[in-house]
């Protein structure tokens, strides 16, 4: 390695740290300071707003479903993407990426024009049957899938590819049968990323805004989630609770960083 | 007959991969499917294990046609050149897979797994994760998984390839060894005519997917078949138009025989016991001759000399072929 000299190294050590203090460590501190202004006082009346009691178990619900749904899905598609030849394979693995590049509330909006019940060409016929999709929870759930739904499939899609199919083939040879070789050769080889991308699933649903906004039509007390309470409390002036609930939040999402930091040395051990 | 592959033919897209390949494998034998490498052999064992199938044509394995089913299905034992050991498996849960697969009792297991580590010679690793291996205990485990579940058949697919020359050469020897005692139908992969010479039973020639010739080791060696086998199998030369090797061709210092070729000595190279003389003749070939020091130096060999060739009598020799 081409050693900088000291000044250099310096300098862009600074303007690292300063850049990540003030775009990221300042900003989170603050709500973290502004939460605790009173001491306890403010996180305790925000637990017992029933609007937030409500948006939080929402958001845990939401979450909770969408991160299972992208995990059985994630780890299949993956499967699917590096173990088999299909026509078309291109074509889905390009897709799966959209989510990434689309803004969530065009991904909202997009679900809305397809399942809402006035003629939305899905929605109609769901609703008919007694579903509401739109400003409901599935709808709420789809839309946190759409946005996540990438993040398991990148994280196992390499993994995979590097272990390679010889295990699988010399499970087979042994006498396994597919389901067999999956749950005892496949599923162990990418544990760690099948892990790490449902951590970061869950971060991301957690914090998802703008696709939910849009398709729970953000009914107070019934479709609201943290994300949406957090906006709407602090358009009231209810600033305080806005940001207990944001601490709340962003604690959610440094568990899972911790959780993440905590996996990868393992990671490389194995 | 252990294997019986009747008119296989696989193509990969437009590479002929086998065509038209019939093959017996015999009982209890330890045959090599030998040739240079892309020429199918690795694609063969593989349509026998259920890996990869043939487009046409039929497998059968002790007797029951096995073309239709799944790997699993088959009860072979596969062996592959890169190991594709079980990497969060420790040594013993690496060996048990199979057993384990096919519900015996813990107890079964365990007695079994003991007795193919100490067949393998790996007893004192059974607790290892195949990380801490070198990669010829590796591939023994390997070879102690696939023995696991008593398989019809065990097929290894260039099981020494990846390994170095000296673990190769004593692997190689194990192997022969072990499959005296164990005497199950084995089948493995080659592009090292010296470890198919020295291990197999039977060979079986593969090139550009077509099958060359089958016989034993001095059958191949003394009598080949085309002048692809003869050139496989060892060095050749070209005498008079026909493919000889280098150390069956005599040489004389005077014009004793009738037909001898007439040539000059143009280079000398000795590599330990070994001469290896090349002799430009006087219709301009060059002739490759080897023979030991001593007897070099008894025919008082030098550069630049005249020397008449002759085909030592009982060799083995080919028509040169357009090809060669």
């Amino acid at each position: 390695m081409v050693r900088e000299p000291t000044a250099v190294r310096w300098l862009l050590r600074i303007v690292v740290c300063a850049y990540v203090f003030l775009l990221v460590l300042w900003p989170v501190s603050l709500v973290v300071a502004h939460t605790f202004e009173n001491g306890l006082a403010s996180l305790q009346e925000t637990l017992a707003d029933p609007e937030v009691q409500n948006a939080l178990l929402l958001t845990a619900q939401v979450a909770g479903i969408a991160v299972v749904i992208n995990l059985v899905f994630g780890v299949t598609t993956s499967i699917l993407l590096v173990r088999y030849e299909f026509p078309g394979k291109r074509a889905l693995s390009a897709m799966i990426d959209v989510p990434l590049s689309v803004s969530p509330v065009v991904v909202g909006l997009a679900l809305v024009l397809v399942y809402n019940g006035q003629d939305g060409w899905l929605g109609r016929a769901a609703e008919s049957a007694g579903y509401y999709v739109i400003y409901d929870t599935p709808g709420m759930i789809m839309a946190t899938c759409f946005v996540a739904l990438p993040l398991v499939i990148r994280e196992v899609v390499p993994v995979l590819t590097e272990v390679g199919d010889d295990q699988e083939q010399a499970a087979r040879s042994l006498g396994a049968n597919g389901p067999q070789t999956f749950w005892r050769i496949t599923l162990p080889s990418i544990k760690w990323a099948v892990v790490y991308g449902v951590v970061l699933s869950l971060a991301r649903s957690l914090g998802e805004y703008g696709a939910v906004r849009v398709v729970s039509g953000n009914i107070t007390g019934e479709t609201q989630t943290a994300t949406l309470v957090v906006q709407e409390k602090y358009l009231d002036f209810a600033q305080d609770t806005a940001y207990a609930t944001s601490f709340l939040l962003a604690t959610a999402s440094v568990l899972c960083i911790v959780v993440v930091s905590l996996l990868r040395p393992k990671e490389s051990s194995t | 007959m252990s294997i019986d592959i009747t008119g296989v033919n696989k193509l990969f897209g437009d590479f002929v991969a086998l065509e038209d390949v019939n093959v017996s494998i015999p009982t209890g034998q330890l045959t090599a499917l030998l040739g240079p490498s892309g020429g199918g052999k690795s694609t063969l064992l593989r349509i026998i294990a259920g890996l990869d199938t043939a487009d046409t044509g039929t497998i059968s394995i002790e007797g029951t046609d096995a073309t239709k089913l799944p790997p699993q299905k088959r009860n072979v034992g596969f062996v592959f050149q890169h190991y594709a050991v079980f990497k969060h498996m420790t040594v013993a849960k690496n060996v048990a897979f199979g057993l384990e697969i096919r519900k015996k009792s813990k107890k079964e297991i365990a007695h079994r797994v003991d007795e193919l580590l100490k067949l393998v010679h790996l007893s004192q690793f059974a607790h290892r994760l195949p990380s801490q291996l070198s990669g010829g205990q590796r591939q023994r485990m390997a070879l102690a998984r696939a023995l696991a579940v008593e398989p019809t058949v065990l097929l290894l697919d260039e099981p020494f390839g990846a390994l170095d020359a000296k673990v190769r050469k004593e692997l190689r020897e194990w192997l022969r060894r072990l499959h005296d005692e164990v005497n199950v139908t084995t089948v493995f992969v080659t592009h090292d005519q010296e470890e198919a010479l020295e291990v197999a039973d039977e060979i079986v020639v593969i090139n550009d997917g077509r099958v060359e010739q089958i016989g034993s080791p001095d059958e191949l060696y003394d009598e080949p078949a085309n002048d692809f086998v003869m050139g496989f199998l060892g060095e050749v030369t070209s005498l008079n138009g026909n493919l000889i090797r280098p150390h069956d061709v005599d040489v004389t210092t005077a014009p004793t025989l009738a037909g001898a070729v007439q040539g000059e000595i143009s280079r000398m190279l000795r590599i330990g016991f070994e001469v290896r003389v090349t002799v430009l003749t006087d219709d301009g070939q060059e002739v490759q001759v080897t023979m030991t020091r001593t007897h070099a130096r008894a025919l008082g060999l030098e550069e630049g000399q005249h020397v008449w060739l002759t085909a030592a009598t009982g060799a083995t020799t080919v028509p040169t072929m357009a090809a060669v």
